[in-house]
């Protein structure tokens, strides 16, 4: 089973499929995102795939300052994506709502809802750096397999809402 | 043939130990090759595999009922039903068959597009709903051309043996056939220009909008095994007649490897088609090309 | 037929792609990470108040000031750069760094108020410029920050 859970925790690295989620973004963070699949940066060349479905994806790409009405969509969405999983905050509005803060349609950043594992600060960040953080969270995929390997599948999941 | 010939056909080549490896190096060709032509690097050579484990490692989410059983149920069918397809390819010389394993062939071609579809709607998902009823719509129209352009040529052989049309002279016939074969292998193969059910971004995947881990793998294992029998069987049709039998395999894999290429650059150059520009397509473009098999099937049955 | 012939050329022609995890070089002019020089400055909060999005706060105490600038909330619009009368403040041309921690990033410094420079009387009595001096000799000043 050791080298079962070895192979499976190489894999997890080499092939993190992405969803991205936007939650009220100006759409720079997801041009960079798309920007990222383009043949100069090429995110292909590590695995990443833009997958269509929360459910086939491990990774949520979440851009935007979290307003309100996008609160119950994301928690939704991230209960939708089954574990392992892992969250990659891109912009600097997911992390702290940068520029709009204190406005009245917002509600908080985005750790106050999941959890999250990789910021990419920029506004916009580079393609590079999206491509960084991406293989960063699929590293923490990963590490955490290797660490537990029986309770990295038991993931609580706070809100399951229907599909 | 008896039963250790199947047996070694099923499970050693062409079948289950040859074709989920193949199907694998044929997914990662069909990427390689569409990233080079787009100017990017693609995947590495192990991706599809890398892929394959890692869905095997994610959970699913809770299903229940009926329809959560058929859901756990459609992949696996999807899986045996293309290895099986895989298994009947007469690669071998003298490799054995029985009457009329054309038409199994050809059934057990089908048998992933509909269990495709039927999953799209047990997923009781709005956009599985609408992935299927494309697939659906694709299916027919494709289907029309594929069967009348391969049952022609087997009608002029007299045969439905598969291993009869594989030894066949060449003739505008066949050759009409596998062009007819060749035009019908992207809507098959879901790629573009016909690559509308799965549209990952219009409709959420499609019918495999709900599925998830393990499942998730044996679709993605059953899609490469459906591009090891299309191709197989169109590199059969081609092959010519090789009696030693190593040679036989390395020109079937060759010849598969080359499909894979053209239809690889037919889907870098084009984009997807809308359901009703595929349709008019199939319908009025190329059921020529089936109308003209046929009726020289005909014609050369009636002459001989 | 176009797109044939381009696809041949890409085929043939080598990829452009950058080889992760190998990065682009940014130009002089981006604005990355704002970098702080405590011996330039003066405590004046300026640059808070300029700052749109509040990633620089100013505490000011007996002899003493804190400032502290967070990358997180900062949205790298080069405004406090811009204000900043005694220069110290400048941007790093690099991308800023991805990190796992919220409020990983954040740097704060406290900085002890120091007496301004004294000014020297001049040497030199300032009679013998004349007023109809002509000011051709000066060469224009060159520009500033756009």
């Amino acid at each position: 089973m050791k080298l079962w859970n070895r192979l499976m925790c190489y894999c997890r690295r080499r092939s993190p499929w992405i969803f991205h989620l936007n939650s009220g973004s100006c759409n720079g963070c997801d041009i960079e995102i798309v920007a990222g699949l383009t043949p100069r940066y090429d995110a292909e060349q590590l695995g990443v795939r833009l997958e269509g479905s929360p459910r086939h994806a491990d990774i949520l790409c979440v851009t935007g300052p979290i307003t309100k009405n996008a609160v119950r969509a994301i928690k939704t969405v991230y209960g939708q994506v089954c574990g392992p999983k892992a969250v990659v905050a891109i912009g600097s509005c997911p992390a702290t709502t940068n520029v709009f803060i204190d406005s009245r349609t917002l509600d908080g950043p985005l750790n106050k809802h999941i959890p999250v594992d990789v910021f990419v600060p920029g506004c916009p960040p580079r393609p590079d750096a999206i491509i960084q953080g991406i293989a960063k969270a699929a590293e923490i995929l990963a590490e955490r397999g290797k660490q537990q390997p029986a309770a990295a599948k038991a993931e609580p999941v706070a809100i399951e809402v229907q599909p | 043939m008896n039963m250790t010939t199947a047996l070694a056909r099923l499970l050693i080549f062409p079948g289950i130990l040859f074709a989920v490896p193949a199907a694998w190096f044929f997914l990662w060709v069909e990427r390689k090759a569409v990233a080079l032509m787009q100017g990017r690097i693609g995947p590495p050579f192990m991706q599809p595999f890398y892929d394959f484990v890692k869905l095997l490692g994610k959970d699913t989410p809770p299903r229940s009922g009926i329809a959560g059983g058929l859901m756990r149920a459609w992949p696996l069918i999807a899986v045996s039903t293309a290895a099986g397809a895989v298994g009947l390819l007469p690669v071998l010389p003298a490799s054995g068959g029985f009457q009329g394993d054309l038409i199994l062939l050809l059934a057990l071609l089908e048998v992933p597009s509909i269990c495709i579809i039927a999953a799209g709607f047990s997923s009781r998902s709005l956009f599985g709903e609408i992935g299927s009823a494309r697939e659906a719509v694709l299916s027919v129209s494709y289907n029309v051309v594929f069967l009348l352009a391969i049952v022609s040529v087997a009608a002029s052989q007299h045969t439905f043996r598969l291993e009869a049309l594989a030894q066949m002279p060449p003739s505008p016939l066949l050759w009409l056939g596998i062009l007819a074969i060749l035009i019908c292998l992207p809507a098959k193969l879901h790629l573009n220009p016909f690559s509308l059910p799965n549209a990952e971004q219009e409709i959420y995947s499609g019918p495999m909008v709900e599925f998830a881990g393990p499942e998730l793998a044996m679709w993605e294992l059953s899609h490469g095994l459906e591009w090891v029998a299309a191709t197989g069987l169109v590199a059969t049709l081609i092959a010519p007649h090789i009696t030693l039998w190593w040679a036989a395999a390395i020109v079937f894999v060759a010849l598969s490897f080359g499909i894979v290429l053209l239809l690889s650059a037919i889907a870098a150059a084009t984009a997807r088609l809308a359901i009703d520009t595929t349709v008019r397509f199939y319908w009025q473009c190329t059921l020529i090309f089936a109308v003209l098999a046929v009726s020289s099937a005909l014609f050369m049955r009636l002459r001989s | 037929m176009n797109i044939l012939t381009m696809l041949w050329k890409n085929l043939w022609g080598g990829s452009r792609t950058l080889r992760f995890p190998l990065r682009p070089k940014v130009t002089q002019r981006y604005r990355g990470l704002v970098q702080f020089d405590p011996e330039l400055c003066t405590g004046c909060a300026i640059c808070k108040f300029r700052c749109t999005s509040r990633a620089i706060t100013y505490q000011a105490g007996k002899g003493e000031f804190t400032w502290s600038y967070d990358p997180g909330q900062c949205t790298f619009c080069g405004r406090c750069v811009e204000g900043c009368k005694a220069h110290a403040l400048s941007q790093e041309s690099a991308c800023p760094p991805i990190y796992l921690h919220s409020g990983e990033l954040k740097k704060t410094y406290t900085v002890a108020r120091r007496a301004p420079a004294p000014k020297t009387a001049p040497a030199v009595p300032k009679a013998a410029a004349t007023p109809a001096s002509p000011k051709l000799a000066e060469t224009p000043a060159t520009g500033g920050t756009q």
